[in-house]
């Protein structure tokens, strides 16, 4: 295995860090992405479902890669 | 004939205009008998909305795009009693066509991994070698902190737990890691966050405090 970059390490770090005894999984995590997505454009508060997908995404690179994807064409759409 | 074309195109062109606003109730709409008009509507709307979030991905062609709205507009369909309205219709819509095309363009990213050379990184992982101790710096603090993370993933992860982190640090799609180990995707997240939850709970044993780790990562 190639040695680890420290953008690599600080991305498992991160992860253990931000790790719950009680986690969304990734199908849960995309039932609450559309209204994450439009209250964080906005700034508005999350509530505790929602900072449960806060938490999913420092540890899921994938439903992080979607959301950013999401709120890019809430962006550009308006 | 021409302002009778216009005429009857009017009343459809507003209610289009609506929906899009949110003010026209897009389930009811999509299960009504005459849904063609509406499903073709939110088609080009799904279909710009990839336009959007695809434009730099150059290996995308318009032709996958149009696959990617088809596919996500049947997934719609059947799951439209699943839309809770937290969000507008159309946000949703979007993160599913999001979904659709992003788990396809990942599975063409699978790389030719075997199962052993997956279970071969993870045993390489707690190595000096892969996960060196001055990868932050010389500072003590950040080196123990790297020692202590290595010594954990040896003594605390079964070879599956290092194998799949391994392969998630690789960048491999998790869906690839599932296959891989032959399980699905729950037994997988619970292995992962079995695994994550062990490796917290040994910093924490060994006084690292989270503190340490937040000031040594905001950088
Ligand atoms: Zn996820």
């Amino acid at each position: 295995m190639k040695p680890l970059t420290k953008q690599q390490l600080v991305g498992l770090i991160n992860s253990v860090d931000a790790t719950r005894d009680q986690e969304l999984n990734c199908a849960d995590c995309q039932n609450f992405a559309a209204e994450f997505a439009e209250r964080q454009l906005v700034g508005l508060p999350l509530n505790e479902a929602l900072a449960r997908v806060e938490q999913h995404l420092v540890i899921c690179p994938e439903c992080r890669e979607e959301l950013l994807a999401l709120k890019k064409i809430l962006e550009t759409s308006g | 004939m021409r302002a009778g074309f216009w005429m009857a195109v009017r009343p459809l062109l507003a209610k289009f205009h609506r929906m899009v606003a949110g003010e026209i109730n897009w389930v009811e709409a999509l299960q009504a008998a005459d849904n063609a008009a509406v499903l073709g509507e939110l088609r080009a709307i799904l279909l710009n909305g990839l336009r959007i979030s695809l434009r730099d991905r150059h290996e995308v062609s318009e032709a996958h795009l149009e696959d990617f709205a088809q596919e996500a507009l049947l997934k719609i369909l059947e799951r439209l009693n699943q839309f809770s309205g937290r969000s507008k219709f159309t946000t949703w819509a979007h993160s599913i066509a999001i979904n659709t095309a992003f788990t396809e363009l990942r599975r063409k990213r699978w790389r030719d991994v075997s199962l052993d050379a997956l279970l071969a990184d993870g045993r390489e992982l707690n190595e000096p070698a892969t996960m060196a101790d001055d990868t932050f710096g010389d500072d003590q603090e950040r080196v123990r902190l790297v020692a202590v993370l290595r010594k954990a993933i040896a003594e605390k992860l079964s070879d599956k737990q290092r194998a799949a982190i391994a392969g998630s640090l690789e960048g491999l799609p998790f869906d690839q890691i599932v296959g891989l180990l032959g399980t699905n995707r729950n037994a997988a997240y619970k292995l992962v966050h079995d695994a994550r939850r062990a490796l917290k709970q040994h910093l924490m044993d060994a006084g690292i405090s989270l503190e340490t780790i937040r000031t040594t990562f905001a950088e």
